[in-house]
């Protein structure tokens, strides 16, 4: 087939203006301008990171932003009175959706934003959903609807003692039966600064905040929370052998006094130097490399959690987001809020400025993103916002209640109980609480 | 004049009447606080829940009583052997009697913050103290099966000077006659204690106790800060419980229901000591 000249000519030009920034600059910023949103903040890194920018949104956009910072606790509770009182005032919040996700959702106060995000009126072309990793957009998702825009990703992860490893010539664990021979090998081994014996693991015990991380043990062994039905099954033979792994880990080779370890004191036992490995979310890792505090600045390495007997993924992938109430007045202007501050700019911005782990897979690949984060920390979370799962919490409407009737089993585990009785009745308490709570 | 106090009186409505009665209130609905529904009459229900049902509402109960009896049996032991010991006059007597008052005045928090240090299994001084005397070590407030008497060691340690303050008191007020008549009469030391200091005492030990029982069947500071109930809920009291249950749950009907319970509690404890204290011995 002949082609003319014009349509060569034509289609040269075409294709200029589409990949040229002139046409992205088309997508209207300003389309609302002169509206004022409140944004409610957590105190986070993120928000450390993003508050220097928030100028330039205005600038760009013409809104005014209100944003107001609360410590976690506050911060939880204000959003939640809030938005039960039925007449709140703001626009964007920061949540993590498996964390009061399902309650909002059901309260019917979140607004989904599928339509927001389909339609280029509303979304820049260069926004790019798809460049989210993987898990981390399912992560924003609840009963089938997009609730939220990552800002920030960790993971639960394996954090290691390169030099530990090494002298004692010990394999890095990438399943959990390595995992539990490292930390046998290894517990009571000379590994702080002095010379000192050390632990073989170390990992939160403390009833609900541990949870969370028990969380990777449970998927790796290939049990999960809740059956398709939303039927407990935790309590299953996998998920069993994993409550007594868990317990064993640091009933044996782990520090004493566990039952009350939340990630505080965990990690202040590992950044001194006093344990071969750690079991926690990997946004730790500016506590653990602060040369301020940390006596193994340097000497920690950042793997995937190890995998299960069955090749099974253990990682978790924990997000937080940014969500619009149902109530906004603003809620084209708080969209474009949300969209501008999880664009690869901002993203690229705090991730490459204060080592905020960002969700945006071309941002990984960035070498200005890849600055403030060790390589092998890049390497895990990539692969670990892939391939791990959302479900770090069980997906349940009354989360901190669910967490502390599963949190008990954990603490027997640790202290070397009955642990298949205590897993019943922790099943038994969930069934009770999400009847109490999920009731229509 | 009732004309002035009325503001007070309005002040004393709206921040003690109010709540109270709302609780009561609050105390026979079923309400989450994130729940869209308005609150639903249930009667009794909250309270059979927790009486039949919840086994950590039982175990909060027990727990209670076990913190309150032991911390208030061990402060009342060292608080009248402390008394007795500064009553007696020695040099130095003004400054010792303040250096022990000195506990009751810091902070909770912070009290509860450096016992936790001491109480570390691996870095803490308690070990390496129990250590000498050829105990331990001990997992302390992380071991389920001590962590109540660990948490009301604390207790004891800032509050044993009321007692002690109550006491003395106590001691300066009591008449010279009986004992004087008891020498006469040849008795022993261990006797006038027994006999007579210790009876006339009693009800100034008993509103020392009244106090101190009241302050340990509702405390939550220094247990919250140094275990949040754990290790799982091995000391769980029942004001830590019902926190959980209203702030981090806001199911706030069985909350409400809780602090009845509490309330009731505390009461009952309270009229029977002031019983005990009119009673004839």
């Amino acid at each position: 087939m002949r082609v003319s000249l014009k349509t060569w000519f034509l289609s040269i030009v075409l294709s200029l203006l589409l990949a040229s920034p002139a046409l992205a600059q088309k997508f209207d910023w300003q389309q609302a301008k002169g509206t004022q949103l409140r944004v409610l903040l957590n105190k986070h890194p993120w928000q450390g990171a993003i508050e220097p920018h928030l100028k330039e949104f205005e600038t760009l956009t013409g809104i005014k932003l209100v944003a107001e910072v609360y410590p976690e606790d506050q911060f939880r509770a204000k959003v939640l009175v809030e938005l039960t009182s039925g007449a709140s005032s703001i626009d964007v919040f920061m949540s993590m959706p498996a964390q009061e996700g399902l309650k909002y959702v059901r309260a019917g106060w979140l607004q989904p934003v599928d339509e927001f995000l389909k339609n280029p009126a509303l979304t820049a072309p260069d926004y790019n959903w798809s460049d989210f990793l993987e898990k981390t957009r399912e992560a924003m998702v609840i009963e089938g609807k997009i609730v939220g825009l990552p800002i920030q990703v960790e993971n639960t992860s394996l954090m290691y003692r390169k030099d530990v490893f090494q002298k004692y010539n010990v394999k890095v664990p990438t399943t959990l039966d390595e995992l539990e021979a490292a930390a046998k090998a290894l517990n009571g081994k000379a590994m702080t600064d002095d010379g000192q014996p050390g632990y073989g693991i170390v990992a939160r015990g403390k009833r609900a905040a541990a949870t969370s991380q028990f969380a990777a043990y449970l998927h790796a062994m290939g049990s999960t929370w809740l059956a398709p039905n939303r039927e407990p099954i935790f309590n299953n033979e996998d998920g069993i052998k994993a409550l007594e792994l868990y317990g064993r880990l640091l009933r044996l080779y782990g520090p004493p006094g566990s039952e009350n370890n939340h990630w505080y004191e965990a990690s202040s036992i590992f950044s001194q130097g006093k344990a071969a490995m750690y079991t926690d979310a990997n946004s730790l890792f500016p506590v653990i490399e602060d040369a301020q505090k940390s006596k193994v600045v340097g000497k920690v390495g950042y793997a995937l959690f190890p995998r299960g007997p069955k090749g099974q993924y253990g990682s978790t992938v924990a997000a937080w987001g940014l969500a619009m109430p149902k109530t906004s007045q603003n809620q084209k202007a708080a969209w474009l809020f949300m969209q501008w501050a999880t664009a690869k700019e901002q993203v690229l911005a705090v991730q490459s400025e204060k080592g905020v782990l960002g969700a945006r897979e071309s941002v990984w690949k960035d070498p200005k993103g890849m600055a403030k984060v060790p390589a092998d920390l890049r390497e895990s979370l990539t692969v670990g916002s892939k391939v791990g799962t959302p479900l770090w919490n069980p997906p349940v409407v009354a989360v901190a209640e669910c967490r502390d009737a599963i949190g008990a089993a954990i603490v027997v585990a640790i202290q070397g109980g009955e642990v298949r009785a205590a897993a019943n009745k922790a099943a038994t308490d969930v069934r009770r609480i999400m009847l109490e709570t999920e009731k229509k | 004049m009732p004309v002035f106090t009325l503001p007070s009186i309005v002040a004393v409505a709206l921040l003690m009447a109010f709540p109270v009665v709302y609780t009561l209130y609050m105390s026979v609905h079923s309400w989450y606080a994130s729940s869209l529904t308005s609150p639903q009459f249930i009667g009794l229900g909250n309270f059979r829940r927790a009486f039949l049902e919840d086994d950590r509402f039982r175990n909060a109960l027990w727990l209670t009583v076990y913190f309150t009896a032991f911390a208030t049996a061990l402060q009342l032991v060292l608080g009248v052997s402390l008394a007795l010991v500064l009553n007696r006059p020695f040099r130095g007597k003004g400054l010792v009697r303040s250096v022990f008052l000195l506990p009751m005045v810091a902070t909770p928090v912070a009290i509860a913050l450096v016992w936790m240090m001491m109480y570390n299994p691996t870095l803490g001084v308690m070990n390496y103290l129990v250590g000498l005397v050829g105990l331990g070590p001990y997992r302390w407030v992380s071991n389920a099966a001590i962590v109540v008497p660990a948490l009301a060691v604390v207790d004891t340690w800032e509050w044993t000077p009321l007692i002690t303050l109550i006491t003395l008191a106590g001691l300066a007020t009591l008449p010279i006659e009986p004992y004087e008549s008891a020498l006469i009469d040849g008795a022993s030391v261990t006797q006038m204690f027994w006999r007579i200091t210790l009876p006339l005492l009693r009800p100034t030990i008993i509103v020392a106790l009244l106090f101190r029982a009241i302050d340990c069947l509702k405390t939550f500071d220094i247990i919250y800060v140094m275990t949040q109930g754990g290790p799982g809920f091995a000391s769980e009291t029942l004001n830590v419980y019902t926190f959980q249950v209203g702030l981090f749950y806001f199911h706030i009907g069985y909350a409400s229901s809780l602090l009845v319970i509490l309330f009731a509690l505390v009461l009952g404890v309270s009229l029977l000591l002031i019983k005990v204290r009119r009673a004839a011995w």
